[in-house]
Protein backbone atom coordinates (compact mmCIF):
# COMPACT_ATOMS: atom_id res chain seq x y z
CA UNK A 1 0.00 0.00 0.00
CA UNK A 2 1.04 3.44 -0.83
CA UNK A 3 2.16 5.68 1.58
CA UNK A 4 0.45 9.05 2.00
CA UNK A 5 2.09 11.79 0.51
CA UNK A 6 4.98 13.45 2.39
CA UNK A 7 2.73 17.43 2.03
CA UNK A 8 -0.78 15.53 3.74
CA UNK A 9 1.62 13.56 6.58
CA UNK A 10 3.43 17.29 7.18
CA UNK A 11 0.25 18.90 7.54
CA UNK A 12 -1.25 16.35 10.08
CA UNK A 13 1.63 16.40 11.97
CA UNK A 14 1.72 20.25 11.96
CA UNK A 15 -2.39 20.61 12.77
CA UNK A 16 -1.62 17.51 15.66
CA UNK A 17 1.44 19.97 17.61
CA UNK A 18 -0.87 23.34 17.10
CA UNK A 19 -3.92 21.61 18.57
CA UNK A 20 -1.56 20.30 21.18
CA UNK A 21 -2.31 16.73 20.25
CA UNK A 22 1.18 15.63 20.31
CA UNK A 23 3.64 14.28 23.28
CA UNK A 24 6.48 14.16 20.95
CA UNK A 25 7.64 14.81 17.61
CA UNK A 26 10.70 13.46 16.11
CA UNK A 27 12.84 13.95 12.78
CA UNK A 28 16.04 11.94 11.05
CA UNK A 29 18.66 13.73 9.79
CA UNK A 30 21.62 13.19 8.22
CA UNK A 31 24.49 13.71 9.61
CA UNK A 32 28.26 12.89 9.32
CA UNK A 33 28.17 10.19 11.84
CA UNK A 34 24.97 8.51 10.07
CA UNK A 35 21.55 9.43 10.16
CA UNK A 36 20.43 10.71 13.60
CA UNK A 37 16.99 10.26 15.09
CA UNK A 38 15.87 13.33 17.27
CA UNK A 39 12.74 12.96 19.33
CA UNK A 40 11.68 16.06 21.40
CA UNK A 41 8.85 16.50 23.72
CA UNK A 42 7.28 19.18 25.17
CA UNK A 43 10.11 19.91 27.39
CA UNK A 44 12.90 19.39 25.22
CA UNK A 45 14.76 16.84 23.63
CA UNK A 46 14.18 13.64 25.13
CA UNK A 47 16.40 11.25 23.15
CA UNK A 48 19.05 11.14 19.96
CA UNK A 49 19.07 7.79 18.52
CA UNK A 50 21.99 6.21 16.59
CA UNK A 51 21.50 4.90 12.89
CA UNK A 52 21.91 1.01 14.50
CA UNK A 53 19.16 1.57 17.20
CA UNK A 54 16.03 -0.09 15.74
CA UNK A 55 13.57 2.98 15.70
CA UNK A 56 10.43 1.22 16.80
CA UNK A 57 11.71 0.32 19.87
CA UNK A 58 13.43 3.54 20.41
CA UNK A 59 10.06 5.38 20.01
CA UNK A 60 8.77 2.88 22.13
CA UNK A 61 10.53 3.78 25.23
CA UNK A 62 10.06 7.28 24.49
CA UNK A 63 5.58 6.43 24.09
CA UNK A 64 6.29 4.81 27.58
CA UNK A 65 7.26 7.27 29.40
CA UNK A 66 5.77 10.63 27.01
CA UNK A 67 2.90 8.89 25.79
CA UNK A 68 1.92 7.07 22.60
CA UNK A 69 1.32 10.31 20.70
CA UNK A 70 4.14 10.46 18.73
CA UNK A 71 4.27 12.17 15.03
CA UNK A 72 7.24 13.20 12.93
CA UNK A 73 7.82 16.30 11.30
CA UNK A 74 11.04 17.67 9.85
CA UNK A 75 9.04 21.32 10.20
CA UNK A 76 8.15 21.34 13.49
CA UNK A 77 11.84 20.49 14.81
CA UNK A 78 13.09 22.90 12.21
CA UNK A 79 14.95 24.78 14.88
CA UNK A 80 16.55 21.92 16.46
CA UNK A 81 17.91 20.64 13.39
CA UNK A 82 19.44 23.77 12.43
CA UNK A 83 21.04 23.91 15.69
CA UNK A 84 22.32 20.29 15.01
CA UNK A 85 23.89 20.89 11.84
CA UNK A 86 25.23 24.15 13.01
CA UNK A 87 27.09 22.04 15.67
CA UNK A 88 28.11 19.75 12.48
CA UNK A 89 29.43 22.39 10.39
CA UNK A 90 31.46 23.78 12.99
CA UNK A 91 29.69 26.91 12.95
CA UNK A 92 28.09 26.85 16.64
CA UNK A 93 29.41 23.97 18.77
CA UNK A 94 27.43 24.73 21.82
CA UNK A 95 24.11 22.55 20.68
CA UNK A 96 22.09 25.09 22.25
CA UNK A 97 19.21 23.17 23.14
CA UNK A 98 16.51 22.27 26.21
CA UNK A 99 16.84 18.78 27.14
CA UNK A 100 14.33 16.64 29.23
CA UNK A 101 16.22 13.88 30.94
CA UNK A 102 12.50 12.07 31.47
CA UNK A 103 14.21 8.56 30.14
CA UNK A 104 17.24 8.83 32.79
CA UNK A 105 16.26 6.14 35.46
CA UNK A 106 18.07 7.81 38.46
CA UNK A 107 19.20 10.66 40.07
CA UNK A 108 22.40 10.42 40.40
CA UNK A 109 23.12 9.69 36.66
CA UNK A 110 20.08 12.71 35.99
CA UNK A 111 22.81 14.55 38.32
CA UNK A 112 26.19 13.14 36.66
CA UNK A 113 24.57 13.96 32.87
CA UNK A 114 23.04 17.28 33.76
CA UNK A 115 26.72 18.70 35.07
CA UNK A 116 28.57 17.08 32.59
CA UNK A 117 26.98 18.89 29.72
CA UNK A 118 26.82 21.78 32.05
CA UNK A 119 31.11 21.69 32.78
CA UNK A 120 32.41 19.84 30.03
CA UNK A 121 32.36 22.29 26.88
CA UNK A 122 33.51 21.48 23.07
CA UNK A 123 37.32 20.60 23.07
CA UNK A 124 37.05 19.62 26.58
CA UNK A 125 37.73 15.88 28.00
CA UNK A 126 36.77 14.90 31.47
CA UNK A 127 37.59 10.82 32.80
CA UNK A 128 35.27 9.20 34.34
CA UNK A 129 36.77 9.05 37.74
CA UNK A 130 36.80 12.72 37.00
CA UNK A 131 33.15 13.56 36.55
CA UNK A 132 32.32 11.20 39.70
CA UNK A 133 34.35 13.37 41.63
CA UNK A 134 32.80 16.46 40.71
CA UNK A 135 29.32 14.61 41.64
CA UNK A 136 30.90 14.49 44.47
CA UNK A 137 30.99 10.61 44.46
CA UNK A 138 34.90 10.20 43.70
CA UNK A 139 34.79 6.03 43.88
CA UNK A 140 31.76 6.23 41.62
CA UNK A 141 33.42 6.17 38.59
CA UNK A 142 31.80 3.16 36.84
CA UNK A 143 28.70 4.19 37.73
CA UNK A 144 29.66 7.43 35.96
CA UNK A 145 30.17 4.69 33.13
CA UNK A 146 26.65 3.37 33.27
CA UNK A 147 25.35 6.96 33.24
CA UNK A 148 27.02 7.66 29.92
CA UNK A 149 26.18 4.30 28.32
CA UNK A 150 22.81 5.04 29.14
CA UNK A 151 22.41 8.33 27.63
CA UNK A 152 19.43 9.28 26.00
CA UNK A 153 20.44 12.25 24.85
CA UNK A 154 23.75 11.69 23.32
CA UNK A 155 26.14 14.46 22.08
CA UNK A 156 24.21 17.23 23.08
CA UNK A 157 24.70 15.79 26.67
CA UNK A 158 28.13 15.07 25.48
CA UNK A 159 29.17 11.45 26.95
CA UNK A 160 32.18 11.04 24.03
CA UNK A 161 33.89 13.69 26.41
CA UNK A 162 34.19 11.49 29.04
CA UNK A 163 37.60 8.51 28.64
CA UNK A 164 38.91 6.19 30.76
CA UNK A 165 41.56 7.44 33.15
CA UNK A 166 44.34 4.84 31.55
CA UNK A 167 43.73 6.32 28.36
CA UNK A 168 42.28 5.57 25.21
CA UNK A 169 38.77 6.46 24.20
CA UNK A 170 37.22 3.61 26.12
CA UNK A 171 33.55 2.66 25.56
CA UNK A 172 30.39 4.71 23.64
CA UNK A 173 27.15 3.99 23.21
CA UNK A 174 27.22 5.35 19.13
CA UNK A 175 30.36 2.99 19.01
CA UNK A 176 34.38 3.91 19.77
CA UNK A 177 34.92 5.40 16.11
CA UNK A 178 31.91 7.96 16.73
CA UNK A 179 33.27 8.74 19.74
CA UNK A 180 36.63 9.29 17.95
CA UNK A 181 34.92 11.69 15.18
CA UNK A 182 33.24 13.86 17.39
CA UNK A 183 36.17 14.39 19.64
CA UNK A 184 38.21 15.00 16.53
CA UNK A 185 35.57 17.48 15.22
CA UNK A 186 35.95 19.25 18.47
CA UNK A 187 39.64 19.61 18.41
CA UNK A 188 39.75 17.79 21.68
CA UNK A 189 43.45 15.94 22.21
CA UNK A 190 42.91 12.39 22.57
CA UNK A 191 46.06 10.08 23.05
CA UNK B 1 -0.98 8.34 30.44
CA UNK B 2 -3.17 5.39 29.55
CA UNK B 3 -2.09 2.05 31.39
CA UNK B 4 -2.10 -0.18 27.80
CA UNK B 5 0.90 0.05 25.76
CA UNK B 6 -0.34 1.80 22.47
CA UNK B 7 2.07 1.83 19.84
CA UNK B 8 3.47 5.55 18.61
CA UNK B 9 0.78 6.60 16.69
CA UNK B 10 2.82 7.35 13.85
CA UNK B 11 3.60 4.03 12.97
CA UNK B 12 -0.13 3.79 12.60
CA UNK B 13 -0.20 6.56 10.14
CA UNK B 14 2.80 5.13 8.08
CA UNK B 15 1.08 1.51 7.65
CA UNK B 16 -2.21 2.42 7.12
CA UNK B 17 -2.52 5.87 5.72
CA UNK B 18 -2.32 4.88 2.46
CA UNK B 19 -5.29 2.50 2.43
CA UNK B 20 -7.32 5.19 4.65
CA UNK B 21 -6.84 7.89 2.08
CA UNK B 22 -8.07 5.75 -0.81
CA UNK B 23 -11.21 4.72 2.19
CA UNK B 24 -11.68 8.76 2.58
CA UNK B 25 -11.73 9.45 -0.89
CA UNK B 26 -14.59 6.49 -1.89
CA UNK B 27 -16.61 7.82 0.34
CA UNK B 28 -16.29 11.45 0.16
CA UNK B 29 -14.74 11.98 -3.28
CA UNK B 30 -11.05 13.08 -5.09
CA UNK B 31 -11.21 16.15 -3.82
CA UNK B 32 -12.10 15.92 -0.57
CA UNK B 33 -10.59 13.20 0.91
CA UNK B 34 -6.97 14.45 1.83
CA UNK B 35 -9.26 17.01 3.81
CA UNK B 36 -11.15 14.32 5.60
CA UNK B 37 -8.73 12.17 6.38
CA UNK B 38 -6.52 14.72 7.99
CA UNK B 39 -9.27 15.88 10.26
CA UNK B 40 -10.00 11.93 10.85
CA UNK B 41 -6.76 11.41 12.05
CA UNK B 42 -6.83 14.48 14.44
CA UNK B 43 -9.65 12.66 16.15
CA UNK B 44 -8.17 10.07 16.26
CA UNK B 45 -5.05 11.51 18.38
CA UNK B 46 -7.48 12.77 20.58
CA UNK B 47 -9.17 9.74 21.20
CA UNK B 48 -6.10 7.64 21.54
CA UNK B 49 -4.99 8.10 24.87
CA UNK B 50 -8.47 7.03 25.93
CA UNK B 51 -8.14 3.38 24.36
CA UNK B 52 -8.54 0.64 26.81
CA UNK B 53 -6.43 -1.85 24.22
CA UNK B 54 -3.92 -2.35 21.67
CA UNK B 55 -5.88 -4.58 19.44
CA UNK B 56 -7.77 -3.80 15.87
CA UNK B 57 -6.51 -0.39 15.70
CA UNK B 58 -6.44 -0.75 12.05
CA UNK B 59 -10.39 -1.51 12.18
CA UNK B 60 -10.46 1.46 14.53
CA UNK B 61 -9.21 3.63 12.41
CA UNK B 62 -11.38 2.86 9.64
CA UNK B 63 -14.04 3.28 11.99
CA UNK B 64 -13.16 7.05 12.66
CA UNK B 65 -12.36 7.58 8.92
CA UNK B 66 -15.73 6.18 8.20
CA UNK B 67 -17.63 8.87 11.20
CA UNK B 68 -15.62 11.35 9.96
CA UNK B 69 -16.49 11.08 6.44
CA UNK B 70 -20.44 10.73 7.03
CA UNK B 71 -20.14 13.80 9.01
CA UNK B 72 -18.22 15.64 6.38
CA UNK B 73 -21.31 14.27 3.65
CA UNK B 74 -23.72 15.75 5.88
CA UNK B 75 -21.76 18.81 6.26
CA UNK B 76 -21.61 19.52 2.55
CA UNK B 77 -25.64 18.38 2.11
CA UNK B 78 -26.53 21.27 4.54
CA UNK B 79 -24.30 23.71 2.62
CA UNK B 80 -26.18 22.69 -0.72
CA UNK B 81 -29.28 22.65 0.75
CA UNK B 82 -29.15 26.35 2.07
CA UNK B 83 -26.79 26.98 -1.12
CA UNK B 84 -28.41 30.68 -2.83
CA UNK B 85 -29.88 30.46 -5.70
CA UNK B 86 -31.33 27.10 -5.66
CA UNK B 87 -30.16 26.52 -8.91
CA UNK B 88 -27.14 25.46 -7.63
CA UNK B 89 -28.17 22.90 -5.56
CA UNK B 90 -28.76 20.27 -8.53
CA UNK B 91 -25.06 21.10 -9.71
CA UNK B 92 -23.05 17.69 -9.81
CA UNK B 93 -19.83 19.86 -9.12
CA UNK B 94 -19.12 18.23 -5.72
CA UNK B 95 -19.65 15.08 -7.51
CA UNK B 96 -16.73 13.13 -8.45
CA UNK B 97 -18.61 10.85 -11.28
CA UNK B 98 -22.34 9.41 -12.11
CA UNK B 99 -22.54 7.07 -9.36
CA UNK B 100 -21.99 10.11 -6.85
CA UNK B 101 -24.56 12.05 -8.25
CA UNK B 102 -26.81 9.14 -8.77
CA UNK B 103 -26.44 8.36 -4.95
CA UNK B 104 -26.22 11.37 -3.44
CA UNK B 105 -30.07 12.12 -2.53
CA UNK B 106 -29.65 9.03 -0.03
CA UNK B 107 -29.12 9.37 3.57
CA UNK B 108 -25.48 9.31 4.46
CA UNK B 109 -25.35 5.87 6.17
CA UNK B 110 -27.00 4.19 2.92
CA UNK B 111 -23.94 6.39 0.68
CA UNK B 112 -21.29 4.42 2.62
CA UNK B 113 -22.70 1.15 2.65
CA UNK B 114 -23.45 1.62 -1.04
CA UNK B 115 -19.63 2.51 -1.76
CA UNK B 116 -18.34 0.20 0.24
CA UNK B 117 -20.46 -2.51 -1.80
CA UNK B 118 -19.85 -1.31 -5.09
CA UNK B 119 -16.95 0.48 -5.16
CA UNK B 120 -14.50 -0.83 -2.96
CA UNK B 121 -16.07 -4.06 -4.04
CA UNK B 122 -16.59 -5.32 0.27
CA UNK B 123 -18.63 -8.32 0.99
CA UNK B 124 -21.17 -7.49 3.90
CA UNK B 125 -18.50 -8.93 6.34
CA UNK B 126 -16.04 -5.98 5.56
CA UNK B 127 -18.85 -3.25 5.02
CA UNK B 128 -20.35 -4.25 8.59
CA UNK B 129 -16.66 -4.07 9.74
CA UNK B 130 -16.48 -0.31 8.64
CA UNK B 131 -19.64 0.61 9.66
CA UNK B 132 -19.86 -0.39 13.10
CA UNK B 133 -22.94 -2.63 12.35
CA UNK B 134 -23.82 -6.20 11.80
CA UNK B 135 -23.70 -7.72 8.59
CA UNK B 136 -26.89 -8.79 8.55
CA UNK B 137 -27.87 -4.68 9.03
CA UNK B 138 -24.94 -3.95 6.14
CA UNK B 139 -27.07 -6.35 3.66
CA UNK B 140 -30.28 -4.52 4.66
CA UNK B 141 -28.81 -1.00 4.02
CA UNK B 142 -27.20 -1.79 1.08
CA UNK B 143 -30.52 -3.85 -0.56
CA UNK B 144 -33.46 -0.94 0.69
CA UNK B 145 -30.91 1.29 -1.05
CA UNK B 146 -31.57 -0.70 -4.26
CA UNK B 147 -35.27 -1.06 -4.14
CA UNK B 148 -35.23 3.21 -3.77
CA UNK B 149 -32.64 3.61 -6.72
CA UNK B 150 -35.34 1.43 -8.70
CA UNK B 151 -38.22 3.09 -7.51
CA UNK B 152 -36.76 6.07 -8.82
CA UNK B 153 -36.11 4.61 -12.13
CA UNK B 154 -32.44 4.16 -11.98
CA UNK B 155 -31.42 0.32 -13.28
CA UNK B 156 -29.62 -0.76 -10.27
Amino acid sequence: MKSLPARLLDSIASAAVREGLADAVYTRLETPIGRLLIVQGERGVVRVGFPEEPVDALLAQVAARLGSRIVASDRELGNTRDVFSAYFDGDDERLDLPVDLALVRSDFRREALTLLRAEIGPGQVVTYGGLAAKVGRPRAARAVGSACATNPVPIIVPCHRVLPGGGGVGGYAGGPARKRLLLAHEGAAVG
Amino acid sequence: MSAVVLPPFWSLVEAHGGELLVHARRMTGDANGEDVLQDALLRALRAYPRLRHAEHLRAWLYRVTTTTALDHLRARRREVLTDEPPATVSEPEHYDNAFDSLIAELPDGTQAALRLRFVEDLDYEGIAARLGCSSVAARQRVSSAIRTLRRQGVPA
